[in-house]
C-alpha cells in the first residue's frame, strides 16, 4: 500500500472551492427555506382549511421522503412536466430548499404551539388584533424555542449538501471524487474529503451544543 | 405529454427485489444502530471514565461527517486501508451503522437522563444494586420515551439507504436509476418510487405516533 | 332555573347596567357548561362568582370578553350586544380589563413594558407617553421599584399585581377576573386581595370568580352562586353567607368549611 498524500495538496483548490460551494449552498438554502418554512407554518396554522391541509400534505410529502430521491426527481422530471430548464444548480437548490422548508414548518409550528393558550388570550383581551398578538407576544417567545432546533436542522442541511453531488454539481463531495477517478488515490483522497467534511462541520456541532445550552426551554 | 408506465411494469421483479434490499438494509442498519448505540450510551454513561472523551469524539464526528461521506469511504478507501474488499450491501450496512449508531447513543443518553432523579433515589432508598435499578426502572421508562426517537432512526435509516445507491447497492433507488437509464422514462419511474418511498415512511412514522401514544403513560413519573 | 334576587336590598339598582347576561348558553362538545344563565352587573358594583369547579363561572367571564363564544342566548356590553364580527368585538374588549389565574405576563417585556403594551400596541400611545403611565399604575399597585424586573424575577403575586397594573392600562369600564388568587402562595394572596379592594373602593365596576370567600364576604355588593352551569342562587354577601336561601349553596359553603 503506497500513499501519495501530495495529491490533496496539489488539488487544494478544486477542494477549497468545493468546500466553499458546500458552505454557499447551506446558507443559500437556509436563507430560502427560513421564510419557506414559516409561510407554511403560517398556512398550516390558518382557520382556511384548504391552506391548512395544502401545507400539512406538503410537509408530510418532504418529510417522508429521501432527499437524494427528490434531488434525482427534481433533475430528471422537472425539465419533462414544465418548460423549465435548470442548471443542476439551481435544480439541488429548488430540491433542498423544498426539503429543509418542509421541516422547518415543523419546528416553526411546534415552536409557536408550545407558547401557552394563555398568552394569546392576554393579548387578545386588551383589545389587539390576532395579527398584532402575534408578532408582538407569540412570535417572539417562539423564536426563542425554535433557535436551536433551526441550528440543527443547519448542521443536518451542511451534510445533506454533499448528496447534490450525485447530480455532478460541484460541491466538496464532488470535487473530492472528481480527483480521486483522476489521480486513482482512492485512499488518500476520500480520507481528505472526510476530514475536509469534519473540519467545517466539527465545529458547527459544538456551535449547536452551545446554543441548546443557552436557548433551551427549561419549563 | 404521454405517459409510459410501463418499463415500471415490465421489470417488475427488477424493482421488488430493489424493495427487498431497501427494507433488508433499512431494518438490519436501524436495529444495528440502535443496539449499538445503547451499547455506547451505556459505555459512556456507567463506563470508564477514561473512555469517555472516545465515544463523545465519535458521536460527535458523526454529526459533522456526511452519510455519503462514511458509505464513499467504507466502499472504496476502506478495502485499500485492509487489502479486503467488502460487497456493496455489507459495506453500506457497516457506514450506515457507524454514522446512525452515533445518533442513537444521543437518544438513549437522553432518554435515560430524563428519568427522575427521584426514581434514582426511590429505587436505591428499596435496596436495589445500580444494575438492578438500570434494568428495572430507568431504562423502562428511558425505553418510552424515547420511542418517538426510535420511530425516527427507523426513517432515518430508511431514507439513507436510497444514497448507498452510490455505491451500487442494488436497492430500490438504484433500480430506479438503472431502469431510467435504459428506457428514458426517469418521469414515470421517479415518480413511481417516489410513491414507493412515501408509503414506506409514513406508516412508520404514524405508526410509531400511534403507538408512543399509548404507551406514553408508562414512562411518566 | 335562577332564584328570584331581592331587588331592594341590591346597592347599585339604580346605577345602569354595565353588563348584562340573557339566557346565555355554552356548550363544549356534548357538556353544558352554561346553561341559559341571566345577570346583570351594574356600574360600580363588584359581583363576585363562585361556585364548585366547572360549575360555569369563568366559562361565563371568558364569554363576557368573546374568548369564547356563545351557543346561545346573549351578552350586552352598555346595551349593546357582543358583535360576532372579530374587529368589533375588539373594540369592546379595549373597554374591560381581563386578569387571569396565570397572570399571563409576557416574559419577554419587563413589568413596565408589560403594562405599556396595551396603551402602545392598542391605543397607539406614545412610547413615552405610555410609560409615564405604566409607571404611574405601577406605583399604584405598590411596584414602582420592580418597574425594570422581568416576570421571571417578580413573585406571584408581583406578577399578579402588574397584570391588575397592565388591564388598568386601558382605562377600563369593567374589570374582569378569573380565580386572581388561585395560584398563588398563601401569603402572597393577601397583598393581591388588597389592590382590589382598594379598586373597588374607587368605585371600579369588577366581576370576580374566586374561592376567597373572605373577600367575597367583605368587598363583594352582589355575590352570585353557580353549581352545574346555572345560577342557584345570588343576592347580597349578607344573604349568601349569613342566610343563604337554598340547600345546594348551604351545601356548598358548609364543604367549604365556612362558619361565618
Amino acid at each position: 500500500m503506497n500513499l501519495d498524500w501530495s495529491v490533496v495538496w496539489t488539488h487544494r483548490q478544486a477542494l477549497t472551492h468545493g468546500a466553499l460551494l458546500t458552505i454557499g449552498l447551506t446558507v443559500l438554502t437556509m436563507l430560502l427555506a427560513v421564510p419557506g418554512g414559516i409561510v407554511l407554518a403560517m398556512m398550516r396554522l390558518s382557520h382556511q382549511p384548504l391552506l391548512s391541509r395544502a401545507s400539512l400534505a406538503f410537509v408530510e410529502f418532504f418529510r417522508n421522503l429521501p432527499l437524494v430521491l427528490v434531488i434525482y426527481w427534481v433533475f430528471y422530471v422537472l425539465p419533462m412536466t414544465t418548460d423549465v430548464q435548470l442548471s443542476p444548480m439551481s435544480t439541488a437548490i429548488v430540491a433542498l430548499v423544498l426539503n429543509v422548508s418542509a421541516y422547518n414548518a415543523e419546528t416553526f409550528r411546534a415552536g409557536i404551539n408550545s407558547i401557552r393558550k394563555g398568552q394569546l388570550e392576554a393579548a387578545l383581551a386588551m383589545g389587539m388584533s390576532r395579527h398584532q398578538a402575534m408578532a408582538k407576544v407569540v412570535i417572539p417567545q417562539a423564536a426563542r424555542r425554535v433557535l436551536p432546533v433551526l441550528a440543527s436542522t443547519w448542521v443536518s442541511l451542511f451534510k445533506d449538501t454533499s448528496l447534490v453531488s450525485v447530480i455532478a454539481v460541484a460541491d466538496l463531495a464532488y470535487s473530492a471524487m472528481q480527483v480521486r477517478a483522476q489521480t486513482f488515490r482512492v485512499l488518500e483522497m476520500l480520507t481528505a474529503m472526510a476530514v475536509m467534511y469534519w473540519l467545517m462541520g466539527y465545529p458547527q456541532a459544538k456551535l449547536v451544543d452551545w446554543i441548546h445550552r443557552k436557548y433551551g426551554v427549561k419549563e | 405529454m404521454e405517459f409510459d408506465f410501463s418499463p415500471i411494469v415490465d421489470n417488475w421483479r427488477f424493482f421488488a427485489n430493489g424493495l427487498g434490499v431497501t427494507l433488508a438494509l433499512s431494518a438490519a442498519s436501524a436495529v444495528a444502530s440502535l443496539l449499538a448505540g445503547l451499547a455506547i450510551a451505556l459505555l459512556r454513561l456507567y463506563g470508564p471514565a477514561w473512555l469517555r472523551p472516545l465515544w463523545v469524539f465519535y458521536i460527535d464526528s458523526m454529526r459533522a461527517i456526511p452519510v455519503l461521506v462514511v458509505l464513499v469511504w467504507m466502499y472504496f478507501a476502506f478495502p485499500v486501508l485492509a487489502s479486503v474488499s467488502i460487497p456493496p450491501f455489507w459495506a453500506a450496512l457497516v457506514a450506515l451503522t457507524l454514522h446512525i449508531a452515533a445518533y442513537a447513543a444521543e437518544v438513549v443518553r437522553a432518554g435515560i437522563e430524563s428519568v427522575r432523579p427521584g426514581q434514582t433515589r426511590a429505587a436505591l432508598a428499596l435496596g436495589m444494586s445500580r444494575a438492578q435499578l438500570l434494568r428495572k426502572v430507568v431504562l423502562p421508562q428511558a425505553i418510552v420515551r424515547m420511542l418517538p426517537a426510535f420511530g425516527s432512526i427507523l426513517t432515518l435509516a430508511i431514507k439513507d439507504t436510497a444514497i448507498a445507491t452510490v455505491i451500487a447497492v442494488p436497492e430500490l433507488m438504484h433500480s430506479a436509476e438503472t431502469v431510467a437509464g435504459q428506457t428514458y422514462r426517469p418521469a414515470e419511474i421517479f415518480t413511481c418510487v417516489m410513491l414507493a418511498y412515501f408509503c414506506i415512511l409514513f406508516p412508520v412514522t404514524r405508526g410509531i405516533d400511534r403507538l408512543y401514544q399509548r404507551l406514553a403513560h408508562l414512562g411518566r413519573s | 332555573m335562577n332564584a328570584s334576587s331581592t331587588a331592594a336590598s341590591r346597592r347599585h339598582a339604580d346605577q345602569p347596567t354595565v353588563l348584562a347576561y340573557e339566557g346565555v348558553r355554552k356548550l363544549f362538545g356534548d357538556f353544558v357548561a352554561l346553561q341559559g344563565v341571566d345577570l346583570q352587573v351594574h356600574k360600580g358594583e363588584v359581583v363576585c362568582l363562585i361556585g364548585p369547579s366547572g360549575s360555569g363561572k369563568s366559562t361565563l367571564l371568558r364569554c363576557t370578553n368573546a374568548l369564547e363564544t356563545l351557543d346561545g342566548g346573549r351578552i350586552l356590553v352598555d346595551g349593546q350586544a357582543l358583535p360576532a364580527n372579530e374587529t368589533e368585538v375588539r373594540q369592546v374588549r379595549r373597554r374591560m380589563g381581563m386578569v387571569f389565574q396565570s397572570f399571563e405576563l409576557f416574559p419577554h417585556k419587563n413589568a413596565l413594558d408589560n403594562v405599556a403594551m396595551g396603551p402602545v400596541t392598542v391605543l397607539g400611545m406614545p412610547e413615552a407617553e405610555a410609560r409615564q403611565k405604566a409607571m404611574a399604575l405601577l406605583d399604584k399597585v405598590g411596584l414602582a421599584a420592580k418597574a425594570q424586573n422581568f416576570p421571571a424575577n417578580l413573585s406571584g403575586g408581583q406578577q399578579q399585581r402588574v397584570a391588575i397594573a397592565r388591564a388598568l392600562a386601558m382605562n377600563p369600564e369593567v374589570m374582569l377576573f378569573d380565580e386572581p388568587t388561585s395560584a398563588l402562595d398563601p401569603e402572597t394572596v393577601g397583598e393581591v386581595l388588597s389592590v382590589m379592594q382598594r379598586l373597588a373602593q374607587e368605585g371600579m365596576t369588577m366581576v370576580v370568580v374566586t374561592h376567597e370567600m373572605g373577600f367575597a364576604r367583605r368587598v363583594a355588593d352582589w355575590v352570585v352562586v353557580f353549581e352545574a352551569g346555572a345560577i342557584i342562587e345570588q343576592g347580597p354577601p349578607a344573604q349568601i353567607f349569613d342566610n343563604p336561601k337554598t340547600e345546594r349553596t348551604r351545601d356548598f359553603l358548609g364543604h367549604l368549611g365556612w362558619n361565618g
